[in-house]
Order: structure tokens, then sequence, then C-alpha cells
């Protein structure tokens, strides 16, 4: 077998390093570890933990309704847990409890020793749990937010909900936002840069199809609603008056925000869990899935659809019929990819032999539960019966079964199936089928009666309803039903805690012999070596591979700098390109994710001076975290077997780095698309706040001309100090940190002269919705200029430092990008707010 | 690590000894508690040392207000005279040797005022200090009352006798109360004395504003608002001891006696901006529908015949005091009344602007006069 | 009271049409689960050849694409021929009602029209059946959504903006309404009636809400009368023929005669007002009228039986 890249025997030494680099931190460090088994563990453990507590407010809800004019519960403790419910359920399960499913198995899937950034998921990961916890925790001190899991305003303005309480939501889950974007940039470069070499596009698991897909759709979807909670917040805070009709605002430009956001979210949830059963039908049959492209091509397009049928959250609003027609017909369409999905996997089961095992049960149930939620979904995509289905119970039901069919029976279906790779031994098939049925059962008992109580004319968010109205009956069934569900949940935890044992050394291993790369042998360090991979299933047509594997006849059977490193492959084809010497443990990723959290909570409370202390330690901890990356070639390449000499070091688009700030410069382009849409939005609803009917003064053109010129000084010397760094050993540092110095003043003169040019012409960002939007686009850009001037400072400072070479210019690449970014957003903002008013009026 | 588990237990056993020793020593009685014997020496350095610690670190974040207002620094005065001087003595006339007996002894403030941060002072007169006989405020809801009595000590070094009675009450003949009210017929006594000490014989306050006034009011509510703050319904720390002193025929009495006193006509506050005037008639007379406040004059109607006599009239009533109490209904410092119930919610919809024009606007009325809206 | 809110027991043509479309898309959507259920049994249970032409592609394509693109095209045709028939003109005859949510009730406008004057009442709808009722929705507050699931679907009350609602009663009942869109903290309790009248029954009706309130008869009624003019009812409500005048709350002038007060939430009756003036704030929290704990047994049985009277 002389084709294999490495030769045995491994030399002596070899695999205890490996462990050794890879090893747990002793003591209380082991708050510090970042390796992906651990984090994505803890993190779908957070998740399920929420799962939980979501679910025991649900149960109290239903004990509430479970009677008509029932008292057990007041209204605004009622408001208060339904909220609660619905934002629980969403931000802090399932969109999390995903993530983290991909954080825990894609390195396996991939035979990647690791994320590109395991620090960052460490982050994503400390930022949800703390964040997550204290939001939680305003339940039990009344400051809960009440006024719905959507927020809508006015009812959530200050003059409808003065507390802080609607604080909580926005500040809150603005941040919970974020860590998930964080995780969606860790996941895009994950699947796309560290698949094994041969791991083309077309071989790729499913679930890793799904997982980029979702994190695409976070990419786009999230912006709009981090969006809507910052003009949301200014408006409570400042009285920028967004949405507020009186002064030229629109409530419904919120809807849109949030519907922009919130109809992807539901299929964001879902096509992972579609990934993971697409995943777990060929195990359990033994056959590939049948129809994989065509797979693929559905999960695409659903993303493609998800974001043109928002309005169908909206079609009670009194937008006109014709364009509801639009959205109707797009709601209608994502019907096919779904329907593509189920046929494939029931063809699947068809070519192959179904074993009825625990997991095999739960996407059994998907199917059936699934099914009838998407059939509901099909009939409320129709306008006129959602006009009488709309906010009520039959939507309740209707949203349920699509997310407890297409998204909890999944994730049920992936514990189960997924235990063996991280546990001693698997999970009780008869625990589990006690869970299935209780749960199966559960959710059917609790969630059928709904949609017919619903007809019955029952509105949803209601803490009450009266003796007379015939509801009691299906109520008290749903009551029941929801007890069976939460029995269910309850064996499953019964189970985890009989028989999960959590190892990185001898797990079950493939109990269910299926095919993929996350069934081979993994320790803590991922598998021995990276293997070849020639097919979708590379299990099933090499006996061998395992252990091949195992005995570092693969690629990179030991650590060839010394620490810890994984392959980064190309995009498409999988080619091997660098290795990666990626960060271990720290502290620096955990200090700044709870100085983080404290930062946005603090403010939520308005204890404003704590609050800036721990803003400044959380970005000194960012610093002294990034301070570490950025190694650059202090290694000489390295051969991973077979010949192959790869770099250790790589800058420019073929970096990993450079991908991801290109995903973090798509998410602020969103954001701004949506901004530009906010503006453009509410001047078709209130053209009589615009300068054209209010006769405000606009400022002159050399305003916007000299704003304009600074941003491109800012470019044109952020490109000079690139061209000079590229012969900084001609010229020496200077004109490179000279260069970057310039650019920063001129990026900061560039957002101020904007800012006094409006400022002087007496326009006040609370005077109506106009001069609020233009604010907005300026305090925008700034934010923008204020981390692009940070960066540069950064980068200075790593020159003087002696850390930034011809070589090593990574850190010194991402601020161009950035800077070049902030220049084009900031030209097509002046080209918005002063252009727009001039042309249209 | 046998020597670590030695030092634990022997430091555990310690513990346990100590604690014995401590419970047996108190079960024996042998200290003694003794108001006569004084502290020992270290023990008092170490109580004085831990209480003033206790007051600096409590008193963090209390926000000062204005302290300079001659009304607050009256009314302050007015409920020292009632409930500190009895204790801590008064400018040119000591507490009683009773008092004297006392450990510790109550300090005269005049002294020991200085010693202490506006913000301390706030702290202890508000929750008074344990073991030492000073109580705490009589209201946890009032600490407008509580900023007045510390407004009161920071004046109380520089004040002579004189000046103190000049603030502390309002009619110098205060010795002469109980003849001329048993010359009105009955034995309204001390109850007078302790009323008219702050609101007058005549019922009409004080020029500064810092005591309502009761000769506008009807007996009713006079006699509600007694009982009320008797039964603790309505907070005071100064008008609830008062009234906690009254039989119920006294209250009605006394209520009686302002309810028919003639009433003056009405102060005109010295600065009225015109602007916060047209929105203090327009509160008064036609309410703001739209903001959900309706006009005052729909349930303080100032015509005698729609007038309900469990509302209080509020023509010619000192500014300051109604906005001080809207401001206290606004921040839910007066809602355990019924009536209290009723003017709170309409209070939280008003804004501060809107409680200062319509206080003022309310202030320059006659009392008794009609006020109907201008269509 | 026998009062229908329920979509697929219709009273009016709009209800009547979706109820339609409900039936159909119910039958067809369970014709199409148990066919999905089916298959995916047999795809685990049937014999070897069914099992070998199930595990197709083709399966996937017919069944994901084919099937759903020419149901769903039929089902969107139809949808889409409902919705023309909803876009026609509003009928020249049509009746004209104004309806504003606010928290967490609903003020109701007939306006004037030539010399009879305008209508306010609250809570509850009068509709004579057989004509076209048009309904301009509005909030002075924040989003409600009016919906008679028995009449129409639902549409959104949205401050700053005017929608519209038809309602076209085909036969005469009660209906209930209630708010659909969460609008703070008693969203619950905040629902309404339409009437549905003969044409001549909701004219008598309408002339008889264009008097004034008739004035008390009782010495008690008379009582009643005073306190409500002198408690501070009058700072909120309206008695048309008093001095009585307010606009925050609901206009009283003939409450006696509506079927529930507080917006659906007690029914009609002496015992309920006074419940309600006392003890408003337990029976539907953070209303906001402030709760008359002040008012004495006989002086609250007297407003309560003035109140009553108003019919």
């Amino acid at each position: 077998m002389s084709d294999f890249p490495n030769a045995l025997p491994r030399p002596k030494g070899e695999l205890a390093e490996l462990e050794a680099i890879w090893k747990l931190p002793r003591g209380p460090g082991v708050l510090t570890v970042v390796n992906n088994t651990y984090i994505g563990l803890a993190y779908v453990a957070t998740a399920l933990l929420f799962f939980v507590l979501a679910g025991i407010l649900a149960l109290l809800m239903r004990l509430q309704l479970a009677v008509p004019d029932n008292t057990l519960i007041d209204q605004g403790t009622y408001n208060q847990f339904f909220t609660m419910h619905g934002t629980v359920m969403m931000f802090l399960f399932a969109v999390p409890v995903v993530e983290a499913v991909g954080i825990l198995l894609l390195p396996q899937m991939q035979a990647a020793r690791d994320l590109p950034f395991p620090r960052l998921s460490a982050f994503a990961f400390w930022a949800y749990l703390i964040g997550g916890l204290f939001f939680f925790g305003s339940l039990f001190f009344g400051l809960a937010p009440d006024g719905g899991w959507f927020m809508y305003p006015p009812l959530t303005g200050t003059r409808y909900s003065p507390g802080d309480n609607a604080d909580f939501w926005l500040v809150g889950i603005g941040f919970i936002e974020i860590s998930a974007i964080a995780g969606a940039i860790e996941i895009i470069v994950g699947i796309l840069r560290t698949r094994a070499p041969g791991m083309t596009l077309d071989k790729m698991p499913v679930f890793a199809w799904a997982m980029l897909v979702f994190a695409g759709m976070i990419l786009f979807a999230f912006p709009a609603v981090i969006l809507a909670t910052f003009l949301l917040e200014l408006e409570r805070a400042f009285q920028w008056p967004f949405f507020i009709p009186d002064k030229g605002g629109d409530p419904l430009l919120w809807q849109h925000l949030f519907w922009f956001f919130g109809h992807p979210e539901v299929y964001i949830i879902f096509l992972p869990a579609a990934g993971m059963v697409s995943m777990i039908v060929p195990a359990m049959t033994g056959v590939p899935l049948v129809g994989y492209r065509l797979v693929v091509v559905a999960l695409v397009a659903t993303a493609f659809f998800s974001f043109g049928l928002w309005v169908h959250h909206m079609f009670a609003t009194g937008i006109p019929e014709l364009s509801l027609a639009f959205f109707s017909a797009a709601s209608v369409a994502v019907a096919v990819p779904s329907g593509i999905q189920v046929f494939s996997w029931i063809a699947t089961i068809a070519a192959g032999r179904l074993r009825l095992t625990v997991p095999s049960l739960f996407v059994l149930g998907f199917l059936a539960i699934f099914v009838i939620g998407g059939l509901t979904g099909v009939m409320v995509a129709m306008v006129p019966f959602d006009l009488q289905t709309h906010d009520t119970y039959f939507i309740v039901a209707h949203l349920h079964y699509v997310l407890i069919g297409g998204m909890v029976f999944p994730v049920f279906a992936a514990i189960y199936h997924w235990t063996p790779i991280l546990s001693a031994r698997p999970l009780s098939e008869r625990l589990g089928r006690w869970s299935f049925g209780l749960l199966f059962v559960g959710v059917n008992v609790t969630f059928f009666p709904m949609h017919i109580v619903g007809l019955m004319g029952m509105p949803r968010r209601v803490y009450t309803y009266p003796e007379q109205m015939g509801w009691d009956w299906p109520n008290l069934l749903s009551t029941a039903g929801a007890f069976a569900i939460a029995a269910g949940v309850l064996v499953c935890l019964v189970d985890l805690a009989l028989n999960f044992r959590f190892t990185t050394t001898g797990s079950a291993g493939n109990v269910w012999r299926a095919g993929t790369l996350e069934w081979l042998p993994n320790e803590v360090y991922g598998t021995r070596s990276i293997p070849v991979v020639s097919s979708r299933e590379p299990l099933w047509d090499d006996a061998n591979l395992a252990e091949d594997v195992r005995a570092g006849r693969y690629f990179l059977p030991g650590a060839s700098t010394g620490g810890r490193e994984t392959l980064i492959t190309s995009p498409i084809h999988a080619d091997p390109q660098y290795l990666l010497q990626i960060p271990g443990p720290s502290w620096r990723s955990l200090l700044a994710a709870a100085f983080t959290a404290a930062f946005f909570l603090l403010l939520t409370v308005k204890l404003v001076v704590p609050a800036v202390a721990c803003g400044v330690l959380a970005v000194a901890m960012i610093i002294a975290w990034l301070w570490q990356t950025d190694p650059g070639a202090n290694h000489p390449p390295v051969d991973i077997g077979d010949d192959l000499v790869l770099p250790v070091y790589v800058t420019g688009p073929a970096s990993h780095s450079w991908w991801a700030m290109v995903a973090l410069l798509l998410v602020a382009a969103s954001l701004f698309i949506a901004l530009f849409f906010s503006y453009l939005y509410n001047w078709t609803v209130s053209p009589q706040v615009w300068p054209a009917a209010t006769g405000q003064r606009l400022p002159v053109a050399s305003w916007p001309a000299a704003s304009a010129t600074a941003f491109m000084v800012g470019s044109v010397a952020m490109a000079f100090s690139g061209q000079m760094l590229a012969r900084a050993r001609e010229y020496g540092d200077w004109p490179v940190r000279l260069g970057i110095a310039c650019a920063c003043l001129a990026l900061a003169a560039g957002a101020l002269i904007e800012l006094q040019g409006h400022w002087q012409t007496g326009l006040r960002p609370a005077m109506n919705s106009y001069g609020a939007l233009v604010y907005a686009v300026i305090a925008v850009q700034c934010q923008l200029v204020a981390v692009a001037v940070f960066m540069g400072l950064y980068t200075i400072a790593r020159s003087a430092a002696g850390m930034l070479t011809p070589v090593r210019r990574a850190t010194f690449d991402n601020t161009l990008l950035f800077c070049h970014y902030t220049v084009g957003q900031g030209l097509l903002g002046l080209l918005i707010v002063h252009g727009f008013p001039r042309i249209a009026g | 690590m046998p020597r670590l588990k030695i030092a634990i237990a022997s430091v555990a056993a310690c513990a346990i000894a100590l604690a014995v020793g401590a419970f047996l020593f108190a079960w024996s009685g042998l200290y003694s508690v003794a108001a006569s014997r004084g502290h020992w020496a270290v023990l008092e350095v170490i109580l004085e040392f831990g209480m003033r610690s206790s007051v600096r670190t409590h008193a963090i974040g209390i926000d000062v207000p204005e302290l300079d207002d001659p009304a607050l620094v009256e009314r302050g005065a007015g409920h020292f005279q009632g409930g500190c001087a009895p204790c801590h003595g008064a400018p040119g006339r000591s507490s009683s040797p009773i008092v004297h007996a006392m450990l510790p002894e109550p300090p005269d403030l005049a002294a020991s005022a200085p010693s202490w941060q506006s913000e301390e002072l706030f702290w202890i007169v508000k929750h008074g200090l344990k073991y030492t006989g000073m109580p705490a405020w009589a209201s946890q809801e009032r600490d407008d009352e509580v900023w007045a009595v510390v407004a009161f000590l920071r004046r109380l070094p520089q004040m002579d006798a004189a000046q103190y009675w000049t603030l502390a009450s309002l009619d110098p003949r205060e010795q002469d109360i109980p003849i001329r009210s048993l010359a009105q017929g009955g034995p309204v006594g001390t109850g007078l004395a302790a009323c008219s000490r702050c609101h007058g014989l005549d019922g009409a306050g004080r020029a500064s504003g810092a005591f309502p006034r009761l000769d506008i009011q009807t007996a009713d509510y006079l006699f509600a608002q007694l009982q009320a703050y008797a039964a603790g319904a309505r907070q005071s720390g100064i008008m609830q001891p008062v009234a906690a002193e009254l039989e119920v025929a006294e209250m009605r009495r006394l209520a009686e006696y302002y309810a028919a006193q003639r009433p003056a006509p009405a102060q005109i506050p010295a600065e009225s901006e015109d602007r916060l005037l047209a929105i203090g008639q327009t509160l008064t007379t036609a309410g703001l529908p739209n903001q959900g406040i309706p006009s005052c004059n729909s349930c303080h109607a100032q015509d005698p015949a729609l007038h309900n006599p469990l509302y209080p009239s509020l023509a010619g009533q000192y500014a300051a005091y109604t906005a001080q109490q809207l401001a206290l209904f606004k921040s839910g410092g007066r809602r355990d009344t019924p009536a209290a119930e009723i003017m709170s919610v309409i209070a939280e919809r008003l804004t501060a602007e809107q409680i200062d024009a319509v206080s003022l606007y309310l202030a320059r009325l006659r009392p008794g006069a009609v006020e109907r809206a201008t269509p | 009271m026998e009062a229908h809110q329920a979509v697929l027991s219709p009273g009016g043509s709009d209800a009547e049409t979706i109820a339609t479309l409900g039936w159909v898309m119910f039958a067809g959507g369970s014709a199409i689960f148990l066919g999905v259920i089916g298959l995916a049994v047999y795809a685990h249970l049937g014999g070897e050849t069914l099992r070998r032409r199930l595990a197709s592609r083709r399966l996937v394509f017919v069944g994901g694409v084919l099937f759903p693109a020419v149901t769903l095209t039929a089902l969107l045709t139809y949808g889409l021929i409902l919705t023309g028939a909803r876009l026609a003109a509003p009928e020249a005859d049509a009746l004209r009602i104004e309806v504003t949510g606010e928290q967490w009730w609903w003020r109701v406008r007939y306006p004037a029209t030539g010399d009879a004057p305008e209508i306010v009442t609250a809570n509850e709808i009068r509709i004579p059946i057989g004509r076209q009722v048009e309904i301009r929705l509005a909030s002075v507050d924040v989003i409600h959504s009016f919906w008679v699931p028995s009449l129409a679907g639902k549409v959104d009350m949205i401050p700053g903006t005017v929608n519209r609602i038809r309602l076209h009663a085909t036969r005469t009942g009660t209906y209930r309404g209630q708010c659909a869109e969460y609008c703070g903290a008693a969203h619950a309790l905040m629902a309404f009636y339409v009437v549905a009248l003969e044409p001549a029954q909701f004219e008598d009706w309408l002339a008889g809400q264009r008097q004034p309130a008739a004035g008390p008869l009782t010495a008690l009624q008379k009582q009643g009368e005073g306190l409500f003019l002198s408690t501070g009812c009058n700072g909120c409500h309206a008695i048309r023929g008093t001095p009585a005048a307010g606009t925050i709350g609901p206009d009283l002038t003939h409450v006696g005669g509506r079927l529930s007060i507080a917006a659906a939430t007690l029914p009609n009756a002496a015992a309920s007002f006074a419940r309600w003036i006392r003890d408003n704030q337990h029976i539907k929290p953070n209303n906001r009228m402030p709760a008359f704990r002040i008012l004495p047994d006989d002086q609250l049985a007297a407003l309560a039986a003035y109140l009553e009277s108003l019919k």
C-alpha cells in the first residue's frame, strides 16, 4: 500500500506530542478550552437548558389556559411569559442549538482538526451563555420584556412601554445576534476552507451544505433585525422618530425589517435540521441519499425564496392586495423545495432497509408532523384564509408543527444519532422509544386541537378567555398534551444523565455503520491523520479507511509545526493549500465575552459608568486576544506527506482570514442596505417630512464634496500604505505607518464633515423621521469609521512592534479591506443622503 | 495532606469553642445591660466607629437635592419641634432629664449635625439607628419630608432661639391655644396646637407654601385625610404621628374647625410664565383628552353645586404643595386611599411641566370662584 | 347570549367564501397528508418491486417538483380569483362606519348623514343585513386588529394609517369580535359585538341612538345622575343631553341598551356597572379608568341604576 501519503510505522512520540498539544487545560483553566468538541458540547447543553427553561414557561402558560377565566397567572406575568417563551425559543434555543451542532460536528465531518477560529467559537459561546442567562434572569425581577417576541412599536416605544423591559429585549437580543453572526462567519469559513482533501463541494455531506446555507442566510437576515433593534433603541433613548407616525415615521417599517429577518429565521432553523435528517436517513438505511443534488438545490432554493416572503406575516396590515399576491405566490412556492426533500427521504427509505432505531423514529415522527405543518403553511399562504387565521391559535398550531416537527424532532434524532461519537456508550433504545412516544403523542395532542380552537375564533396572546366561547375542551386537551411533551423531554434528559459519558478516547464509535467522516475514530485532536476523500460516503467505499486514518497513514499524522494546526483547502475542489496554525486555550476570549456581555447588560439597566468601564476592558481583552493571531511565517513550509509541502502562512484571498473579513463586510453591507430600505420606505410613507415639503435646507454641495474627498483620500492613503509595505525593505516602516495614520485622519474627517454639514443646517434627529434617518446613516457610518480607525491604530501598533512585514501582512490586509469598504459605504451614504432629496424631494 | 487537615480541624474547634463560650456568657447574664452604667470605653469607641462607617457606606449614591428653599426649612422646623426636640432639645430649650439618662444620650443636633454630610443625615433620619433609640422615619415613602428635616438641620447650628421659634411655630401665642379652643366650645386642645404650629390657627398655612391650606377644604375631606393618616393609608412621617394621637371625635372637631374658617384670598405666586399659565388653564378647564387627562374641574369643581365633598378644593392652594402632591401621586407615593387611587392614575399621565403649570394656575384662582371652560 | 365567533360558522359573505376555501384546502391537505404517509409506509414495508420503483430520483422529481407545481398553481389561481373579487369598488349605498381601536376598547362612530347627526358609541356595532358596510379602521395608540370571524377576515388598525374593511352580513344574529393583534396588557379583554339586524330594525335602532339620553326617572336614578356629574365621570365620559361631554372614555349616552360593558367583558346589568366602577382594575387590570372605591355602597347603587337606565 505505497499509495498512502505517509508510511508506517509512525515515529515514536508523534502521537504523544499530538495529544499533549490538544489536551484539555487543567484546573480552572478548563474554562479557557477552545476545542470544538468541548465548546460545541457545552454550546448544545446550554441551548438545551434554554429549551427546558422556555418549555417550563410554556407549561405555566398551558396551566393558565387549561380552564376559562383562570386566575393562576395574572395578565402582566403572562405577557412576559409568552414574550420570553418565543424569544428564548427562537434566539436562545433554535438558532444556537443548530449553530452548536455545527461547531460540534462539522470539523469531524470534514476531518479537520478544529474550526479555523476556535477562540471566536469560544467567544460566541461565552457571550451567548452569559448574555442568555442574564436575559432570562430578567423574568425573576419582573423586568422581562412584555411586548411579544416580535416587539411591534408603538407598543414597545417609550410611551406605551416606559420601563426597562423592552430595553432588555432590544439590547439583549441585539447582543445575542452578534454572537450568532460570529458563529456563522466561523462556520462559513470552516466549511469552505477546512474540508478534507478531495471533498469537493459535490461530495460534501448534506449537513455541511445545510450549515453553509444556514450561515449564509444569517449574514443577510440578522443585520435587518440588528438594524431594527438599533433604530428602536435610538427612538426609545433619544426620541429619534423612526416608527412614530406623528413625526413621519411608520410602525410598519419595523414589521418589514423584523420579518425580513423573521421569516428567513424559520428556514435558518429548519434547514440545518433538514440537513441532519438527510444524514440520518442514509445512515439508518445503509444507502446513499437519493437525489443528493436535488436536495442541495432545494436547500439553496429555500434560502433564496425565504427572503421573498416576509410580507406574508403582514397580510392583515392593509398592504395593497395586488402586491400581496406576489408574496402569496412566493410563500406557496417555498413548498416545492421542502417537497423535494421529503420525497428524497422517502425514496432513500425505499432504496435501503430502514432500521427502526430511535433516531429513525424521530425522523419518521418529524416527517409526519412536518408535513402537516407544511400543509397548513400552504393554507395560510392564501391571503383570504390567512386573514381569518392570522394571529389565532391556528397559527400557533401551524408554527409549532413546523418548528417542533421541523426542528425539535430532528434535534432529538441528532442527539440519539450522534451521541456514540462523543460518549463511551450510546443512549438507551428503550428510554429513547419512550421519549419518542411521549413527544409524538404529546405534540399532536397539544397542538392539533389548537387548529380547531383557532378556527373557533381564539386569538393568540390572550391570558384568559370567557367560558361561553366553547374553547375550554380543546384548551384542556392542549394542556394535557403539553405535560406529555414535558414527560418526553424529561425521559430524554434522564437517558442523557444515565448514559451519556463524554469521552475523547474510546467513544462508542460507529454503531450505526454510517458512511461519513464524523464516524472515523476521533480523539481530542480530531482524526489522527486527514484522509483523502473520493466519495460522499468514504467509510462505505473503503472498509479500511478508519484503520488507516487511525494508524496515521494519511496527511498530517502529527503536529508538524509543534502547535495546533489544521489543513486549509481550496473552497471548491478542496485541494490542500496551506497549514493553518490555530490558537489554543486562552482567558482572553473568555474575558472579552464576559466584559462585552457586562457592557451590554449594564447599559440596559442604565448603569453608564460601570458599563463604559466594562466596555473598555472588553476592548482591551479583544486587543490582547487579537495580538496573538497573525503569527506570520514563523515556520518553514512543512511536508504533510506524499511530498506535499505546504506553507504555514498565507495572505490575501487565499487566506482564511480574508474570507472571514469578506463575510463580515457582507454583514455590514446587508445592514446598510436595510438602512437604505428604511430611508426609502419612510419617504414613500411620509414624503411630507422630507426637505421638498418642509423646506428643510440641505447642506450646500461643497459639504458632501469635502466629505467624499476626505473618504477617497483615506482609501488612497491606505492603498499607498499597501504599496509601501510591499517595499518596506527599501523605504522602511515609516511610510506605511504614515499612510495608515493619514487614512485614519481622512476617514474621521470625512465622517465629521458630513455630521457638521447637516448639523449647521439646523436639522436635528429628533425633529422628524427624515432627520432621524439622515443621522442614522451618519451614525452607522461613524461606527464603521470608528472601527476602521481602531483597526488602523492597531495596525500601526503592530508595525511599531515589528509584527508587520511585507510577508506577515494579514493584519494590514484586513484593515485595508475594511477601510475600502468603509469608504465605499461612506460614498454611497453621501449619494443617498444628499442626492435623493435633490432628485426625488 | 494530614497537616492541612489538622489545621482545618483546629480552626473549626476554636470557632466552635468561641461560639459555645459566647452563648454561655450570654446565658449566664453576667453582662449588664444597664443604661446607668455606660459602655466600656473601648466598646464605645468601636460602636461609634462602626455606626459612623455604616452610615457613610449606606449613604453612598444618595443624591442631595437643593436644600436652600426656605419652605423646606420651615417644613423641617415644624416637624422638628414636634418629633425631634423632645429628645434632642432645641435652641433655647434643653431636653428633659429623662432623656439625659438615655444610653446613648441623644446629641444636641446644633452641635453634632455639622459633623455629618447631608446624605448621611438623610440616611439617619430616614432609617434611624439601631440600639440607640433613634427611630426610623414613620413613612418610608416620603423622602421629600426627610429632606425637609435635613434642610432644617443644616440651618440649625446658626439659629438662635428667636429665629427657631419663628420657624417652628406659626403663632407666637402658642401657649394661648388651649384656652382659645376651649372658648370655641370643645377640648380640641393639643390637637389644634399641633395643627396650628404649621397650618396656622386660620388654616391658611404660610406664605412660603411650606404647608397646605386647610381653610379652603370641606370638613368631610379634612376628616377623611386625618383618618387616612392615622390608619397609615396616607403616608407622611409628619402627619401620621400627629393624626395617630387624635381620637375620632377630635378629628371630626378639628376638621370642622378648619372647614369653618373663612378662606383667605389666593396668594398670587411671584413669577408665573404666561405659557405655563395657559397650559395650566387648559388642564384645569378642559384637560388634554388625547393624553387621557380629564380636566381638573371634572372632579375638583369650583362650582359649589357640583363640588363633591370627598374631593379637595384646589383653587388657591399653594402651588408648591399641589405640585409636590402631584409628583407624589405620579411616583406612586400616594395611592393607598380610594381617592388617591383615582388621582394617581391621572397624575401618572402628567409631565413634570404640566404639573408645574397646573399647580401655578390653580394657586392663582380665588377659592370658591367658578371657572368654566371657554368653548 | 348566543354570539358567533367562528371561522367555519359564517354569517357574512366574506366569511362564507373563506370557509369554502378552508374546506377545500382541508380536504386537499388531508388527501396529500395521507398520500405522503402512505408512500412512506410503502417505502418501508412495501414489496420489493414497488420499493424499487419508489427508490428513484424520479419520485423526488415527480413528488417534490411536478406535483406541488401543479396543485399549488391551481390553488393560487383560485386564491387570486377570490382576491380579485375583493378589489371591487365599494357599493354606492354602502353604510359607512368608523371604528377606532384604543387600549382596550373600541370607539364606534356613525358619521353624520344629511341632517342626521353623528352617533358615537362603543364596543358594539349594529349593521343591517343584505347591505354592504364599509368600516374605516384607525388607532389612537398601538396596533390593534379588527376581527369578527363569522363575518370577515381581520384587518389591522395602525396608528397613522386608515385601513378599510367591508362586512356584508347575510344572516341576522349577534357576532362576537375580538382584537387579534397583541396590544399590551389587557389585550385578552378587548372584544366587541356586531349585531346584524333586519334593515327596518336597524333604522329604528339608528333613530333611537340619535336621541339624547332620556332623563332620570326615579329618585335613585336622579341621584345617580348627580353623582355622575360630581364624582368625575363626566371628565372622561359623555352623555348627550347632560353637561357630561368627556371624550377620553366611551360615550355612555345609550350604554344601558348595549349587550355588554367594558368591551364585552361583563354582561350589561346594574350589578356589572357597580362592580366595574368600584373594581375595574381587578376585572380588567391596567385599563385606563381609575377604580372608584371612594363611592359608598348607596352612591354606587344610584350611579349603576342611572347608567343602566340609559337605554
